[in-house]
């Protein structure tokens, strides 16, 4: 094989494999905290792009009223817990702050994009996920696509079915050992090494990070370490949402964006969040740049059946996995 | 008991007093991977039913039953069940997709009722069987668009060509069809690749068609998620001549394209150039009717080829109803279904917005190649009429 | 009921408008998917996202055969079934041994494969665009082509189906199966064989969505990809858990609701939001989350718990034949010079004891001084690293429980393992296991009728041995601790057992329950079954056993009646300098 091909294929993999890495690690984040696979996360993750493009043609996204009703929704049901509603209710004014902002400053359309997804995880959780406590991992997982067909209609009637394409945060490609690569791309992957190593020590080293690791495990421990479950899941909702949210806006102009590429890009997110048992951020990286690869060069041999490859070769990774692993048999 | 006779009576009455309606039942694929095909489809016929772009037959009223079947076959099933069962339809129009299409072939065979379709397979009315009998379409066949295509590559001098498409049922189609028609006239095709609309990035099949040096590159591919494969050729450096499809055909490619689909080639229904076919062009004054209703409500340049083959479809149910009206009352279902399916293969000279209807037993799309495929190029931003075949 | 239920299904398609007939059918489909996912899912705890797949195979071979060698829809349900075994079989091997979420993303890995194979292999397939014009299915020359006649050959297999799974699930398996979701030890621990039940209960799952597909194909009479995708796997996954995963009911349930659900929603949504939008699917995502909200465990679940709860009579009649050959050896259990050690931690140092045939011997030790490591090297639970366990004269080093309980070995564990899903009956039946016989197809047939009534009457034998008879038809996780600990001796007793390994009986249990378990331990010797009995309550063993073995650190310090052991200054130092 050429060895320019063979760079170019594994430059396409390696950026890929960034995008799944993050996706990756904001599935890890939420299952680590709440045992929830969060499907709707793909979609959070095309919303963000797809408001920046909104925003930049002048308009106003329908993601903005619903991030500002979600919030405003939270407020209600907490409305007996002192200047919560409050805070809350300024939250969704903020909310819509930012998009009229957003709209009508292009350069600050990036940034208005990130703030109006960013609560929508966090009031997702809140509403949907909050009054259901304890509930088998299953049930869950079925929440969740319930959710995901919510987020995915609503992506339709807000964005309709055609692509959006996004200008490059930083354009033009750079040459890396001979081979010219899209700079967006290196961001893509700086972005999921950098998050990587924080959310390891976040989640190692800091006294908040391990509370909330412990709130999933146990919660009597997790109030001694001064947080409570609710609390933990709202932040891990919030974190996964704003990984999700700033993978999605690195990755758009790269390949455009639309509705309805979420589901995809979560379930390979999952896959490699499988592989690293849904438990270790570098190794969720791992299994993210390990899929990216497989998926770029079985594209370049065999297109056609470029996802059976893919998840026919995991297969044996599984496998592999699982006997070395010490994955305790599923409580439920 | 007696109450029960009563209502009977009212029902019967009702039945009496309603006959002069004729109901249209559509199911299309307004949600999921054909999404991008089925909305202007169903806004089309939206706007039929609001009275904005065309009459109603005269001595009728037409009732819409509009279903949307998220580009599932299984829905589409379901749904076209639904509206025989159900709503009683003298007419079934729809199924975006080709699957879509012929899963409902048995459904509407069955119950004997007549059925538009709006997808590309020629396997949909070919060959008129005893089960296709029922079936008509307005769309041109993936094959007729093909040899638009390939006689275009021919007359250029192009020796080699290579295919990207999509891995559903449309790139599917393009492709069988594309590279049987390619083959005959002696055209070498060097690689055949597919890809998902969903896919985020496709440099692996770009780089295996690079390394076959072919002329010129077909991608088949519909809505926005065509430009990737383009753009990635072309930044990955790609001279040649790059042909779409007339999947593309919506103001949405050339927004999103931009720079990179410019000078692209595409086969296309007339429609898509309206303005700029010479005046003795068949479909010209309809198609420029149909574009001017539908920006009208939903903004200029928002016109894309398949809202035409839903107006096509009705202009030819229009003109069938009347005429069936005549043979059997639309009270009497099975009579006036079977009325209507003869007066649609009778259809002749009904000129729509992709061309003239001329149907007969043998041919249940009767559209004539010529008038039926243009060539476009992609010039600053906008369709240019490239090659008409007349 | 059930007859009315019968009745009104036999009249259906002529009482429903024609749509409602054609919906009946899909209902019957969806519901074989959901049958089989609440075996697999439900009951033994397997996720899977690749039922879908299964439909695909079936439906795909018939179709092909059909199409490509006229071969008739009969033979073609014969050959889909034959395709999805295999397929069952060798996706089934590589997936249910996967531990934790390795085996839902496995299931979903090959469902992807399969579709996308489905899909691409357009030679042979027809690819995306799918095959049509397949034949009717024919019945003595009648074409089933109206929904109607298709009711009743769809609504037939699945009957046949769901009264097969039914039986099983009822039976000495179905028992087995939902013990393994549970604890695949305690299951192993009464002569299960953990992974090939796991396999067969994937395989019938598989079968039943096989039934589904081909029905499907033949229905529709037409196949593409799309109806055996990932999506439609977690469409039926969906059903399964709106109706309740874990109750048989709930598979109908879920089904029929969800198969409705889409069509309703397809006529109010664009009444009520107009016809321009496309939100059906919203409404469908927002009445899932608002379903699981108000019945989390499934819709049945919830009307169950608000029905009236019939108390079934006790059952009666001849037990389980006893075990065939009379206990004739003088010693029991001979444990010589085992090891044990962990990470070069050693946890038990040449252990050598024996117990004779009638006595009751105790095996105590302060925390941590290897009793409970000695328990699970002679249970199988662990092997050692050396020296040898025989039971009744052969060895036993090492074996499996599922080989030793039928020999007569068998226990009970310190912290109940019991299943708070299943009635205390059903508890005490999985006792039965290794002494029932009847093979899974002979439980499908409801040809093991007599066992299971012999099985149900030994098993409330034993609950009666321990004073559970009345608590018989309640769930077991209704009953408090002690009376836990007393089922878990009834089910040790209705397998029969030569020697009782009893681990921790008395842990947490109050005095007078305590009182209440020592008597009934004795009672049981008195009987004529010999008990190692493993605890550290040095009060209530001492009371209890006719000999102890005192372990310290691993080894042996003492052995002897209680009253001697009491007196050893070893032993006295090992429990003083224990507790300071």
């Amino acid at each position: 094989m050429d060895p320019l091909i063979f760079g170019f294929l594994l430059s396409d993999g390696l950026i890929n494999g960034a995008l799944y890495a993050l996706v990756a690690l904001a599935l890890v984040l939420v299952f680590a905290v709440t045992r929830a696979i969060l499907i709707p996360l793909g979609e959070w993750v095309l919303f963000a792009p797809l408001t920046q493009a909104m925003l930049l043609e002048g308009k106003l996204p329908g993601t903005v009223w619903l991030s500002a009703g979600l919030l405003l929704i939270w407020a209600g049901l907490d409305r007996r817990r002192g200047r919560t509603p409050l805070w809350l209710f300024l939250a969704a004014l903020g909310v819509v702050g930012v998009g009229f902002l957003g709209r009508s400053v292009p350069a600050l359309a990036f940034l208005a994009a990130l703030l109006v997804v960013l609560p929508i995880g966090p009031a997702s959780f809140r509403i949907f996920f909050e009054p259901l406590p304890g509930a088998s991992v299953l049930v869950y997982l079925i929440l969740a696509v319930g959710l995901h067909f919510v987020f995915q209609g609503l992506g339709l009637a807000f964005f309709g079915p055609e692509q959006f394409r996004l200008p490059a945060l930083w354009p033009g490609e750079a040459a890396l050992a001979g081979l010219p690569v899209p700079r967006q791309g290196i961001l893509l992957i700086l972005a999921a090494a950098v998050l990587m190593v924080l959310l390891y020590l976040f989640f190692r080293r800091s006294l908040y990070g391990k509370a909330l690791r412990a709130a999933a495990v146990n919660r009597i421990g997790a109030r001694l370490a001064g947080i409570s479950v609710r609390e933990a899941g709202r932040v891990a909702f919030l974190l996964a949402t704003g990984i999700g949210a700033l993978a999605g806006l690195l990755v758009a102009p790269l390949s455009n964006a639309s509705y309805e590429m979420g589901f995809l890009l979560g379930l390979k997110g999952f896959v490699a969040a499988i592989v690293a048992g849904l438990v270790s951020y570098p190794l969720a990286v791992a299994g993210g740049v390990l899929v990216g690869v497989l998926e770029s060069f079985s594209s370049f041999f065999a297109s056609a059946y470029k996802e059976a490859i893919v998840f026919a070769l995991l297969l044996p990774v599984l496998a592999w996995r699982s006997v070395s692993s010490r994955v305790l048999e599923e409580e439920e | 008991m007696r109450k029960g006779l009563v209502w009977l009576g009212a029902f019967v009455l009702a039945t009496a007093l309603a006959q002069a309606e004729v109901r249209v039942g559509v199911t299309l694929s307004a949600t999921g991977p054909a999404a991008s095909l089925g909305i202007p489809e169903k806004n089309t016929l939206l706007l039929i039913e609001a009275g904005k772009l065309d009459r109603m037959p005269k001595g009728v009223t037409v009732r819409f039953f509009i279903l949307d079947d998220g580009t599932d076959p299984t829905a589409a099933v379901k749904n076209t069940k639904k509206l025989i069962q159900e709503n009683r339809v003298h007419l079934i129009i729809g199924g975006t997709t080709s699957p879509n299409s012929l899963a409902m072939i048995d459904a509407v065979a069955e119950a004997g009722v007549p059925f538009i379709s709006l997808a590309a397979a020629k396997a949909i009315v070919a060959p008129v069987d005893e089960k296709r009998y029922w079936v008509f379409k307005t769309p041109q066949t993936d094959e007729l668009m093909s040899q638009a295509v390939v006689q275009d590559m021919v007359a250029r001098g192009y020796k080699t060509v290579a295919y990207l498409g999509f891995n559903t049922a449309y790139g599917e189609g393009w492709a069988r069809e594309f590279e049987k028609a390619a083959k005959a006239a002696g055209l070498e095709v060097v690689a055949s690749e597919r890809y998902s609309p969903k896919d985020t990035s496709v440099t692996g099949q770009v780089l295996k068609i690079l390394s076959r040096r072919p002329d010129a590159v077909l991608i088949g591919a519909a809505g926005t998620p065509a430009v990737l494969p383009q753009r990635t050729l072309v930044e990955k450096g790609y001279k040649g001549q790059i042909y779409q499809t007339h999947g593309v055909a919506n103001p949405a490619f050339l927004k999103v394209g931009g720079e990179f689909v410019e000078n692209t080639l595409l086969p296309a229904g007339p429609i898509l150039v309206a303005a700029q076919l010479p005046d003795a062009f068949p479909s010209k004054r309809v198609a420029l009717t149909y574009i001017a209703a539908y920006e009208a409500a939903h903004g200029v340049g928002s016109y894309s080829t398949f809202g035409g083959h839903a107006y096509d479809a009705w202009l030819i149910a229009r003109d069938a109803i009347e005429r069936a009206l005549q043979k059997a009352d639309p009270g009497d279902l099975a009579a006036f279904r079977k009325a209507l399916r003869d007066a649609i293969e009778g259809t002749r000279g009904v000129v729509g917005t992709h061309g003239v209807f001329n149907l007969s037993p043998t041919d249940h799309l009767g559209l004539k190649f010529e008038e039926a495929a243009v060539i476009v190029r992609v010039k600053d931003g906008k369709w240019e009429l490239e090659r008409s075949f007349r | 009921m059930t007859a009315v239920l019968l009745l009104l299904l036999l009249v259906l398609p002529w009482i429903v408008p024609p749509f409602y007939q054609t919906l009946f059918v899909f209902y019957a489909i969806a519901t074989l998917v959901v049958l089989g996912l609440h075996l697999l899912t439900g009951l033994a705890g397997l996720t899977s996202f690749g039922q879908a797949a299964f439909m695909g195979v079936a439906g795909y071979t018939s179709a092909l055969l059909a199409l490509r060698l006229g071969v008739s829809p009969w033979l073609g349900l014969l050959a889909g079934l034959l395709a999805t075994l295999v397929f069952a079989l060798v996706l089934g091997l590589l997936t249910v041994r996967l531990k934790g979420h390795y085996l839902p993303l496995a299931t979903i890995a090959w469902q992807v494969a399969l579709y996308i194979v489905m899909g691409s292999w357009v030679a042979l397939t027809g690819g995306r665009t799918g095959l049509s014009d397949l034949p009717p299915v024919a019945v003595f020359g009648f074409e089933l082509r109206d929904p109607r006649a298709y009711h009743y050959l769809a609504w037939g297999l699945l009957l046949l189906y769901a009264l097969g799974l039914y039986r099983l699930i009822h039976s000495r398996h179905g028992r087995m199966i939902r013990a393994l979701k549970g604890d695949a030890v305690a299951a192993a621990s009464f002569g299960a064989r953990p992974p090939s039940l796991r396999l067969w209960t994937f395989v019938l799952a598989a079968l039943g969505a096989g039934l589904a597909g081909w029905l499907y194909a033949h229905f529709v009479r037409f196949v593409n990809p799309s109806p055996f995708s990932l999506e439609a796997s977690i469409f039926y996954l969906i059903m399964a858990v709106v109706g309740g995963v874990g109750s048989f009911a709930g598979a109908f349930l879920g089904a029929g609701l969800l198969t409705g659900l889409e069509q309703w929603l397809k006529d109010l949504v664009p009444l009520v939001l107009g016809k321009s939008g496309n939100y059906e699917v919203i409404a469908y995502g927002l009445i899932l989350v608002a379903i699981l909200h108000l019945a989390p465990r499934g819709l049945w679940p919830w009307i169950e718990a608000r029905l009236p709860r019939r108390v079934p009579d006790p059952p009666e009649g001849e037990g389980l034949p006893a075990r065939a050959e009379p206990v004739e050896e003088e010693i029991l259990l001979e444990v010589e010079g085992i090891c044990k050690s962990f990470g070069g931690l050693l946890a038990v140092n040449r252990l050598s004891f024996s117990v004779r045939r009638g006595e009751i011997l105790g095996l105590i030790g302060p925390n941590g001084a290897g009793k409970s490591t000695t328990f699970h090297l002679i249970a199988g639970v662990l092997r050692p690293d050396r020296g040898r366990v025989r039971f009744r004269g052969q060895e036993i080093t090492g074996r499996f429980p599922f080989e030793t309980v039928r020999m007569g070995l068998v226990r009970t564990f310190q912290h109940p393992h019991l299943f708070p899903e299943m009635t205390v009956l059903e508890n005490a039946m999985l006792g039965t296991y290794p002494r029932t016989r009847a093979p899974m197809l002979a439980s499908m047939l409801g040809l093991d009728r007599t066992e299971e009534r012999r099985a149900a009457v030994e098993a409330f034998r034993a609950l009666e041995r321990v004073g559970l008879a009345e608590k018989a038809f309640l769930k077991a996780g209704a009953l408090s601790l002690g009376e836990q600990r007393k089922l878990e001796v009834a089910r040790a007793l209705a397998a029969d057992p030569v020697l009782l390994l009893l681990d921790e009986p008395a842990a947490g249990l109050r005095a007078g329950e305590k009182r209440a378990l020592a008597a009934l331990i004795r009672r049981l010797r008195d009987e004529g079954i010999t008990v190692l009995l493993v605890d550290h309550d040095m009060e209530l063993v001492m009371r209890l056993v006719d000999r102890v073995v005192v372990m310290h650190y691993g080894e042996k310090i003492a052995e002897g009646p209680p009253e001697a052991v009491q007196r050893d200054p070893a032993v006295r130092e090992a429990y003083l300098g224990g507790v300071t």
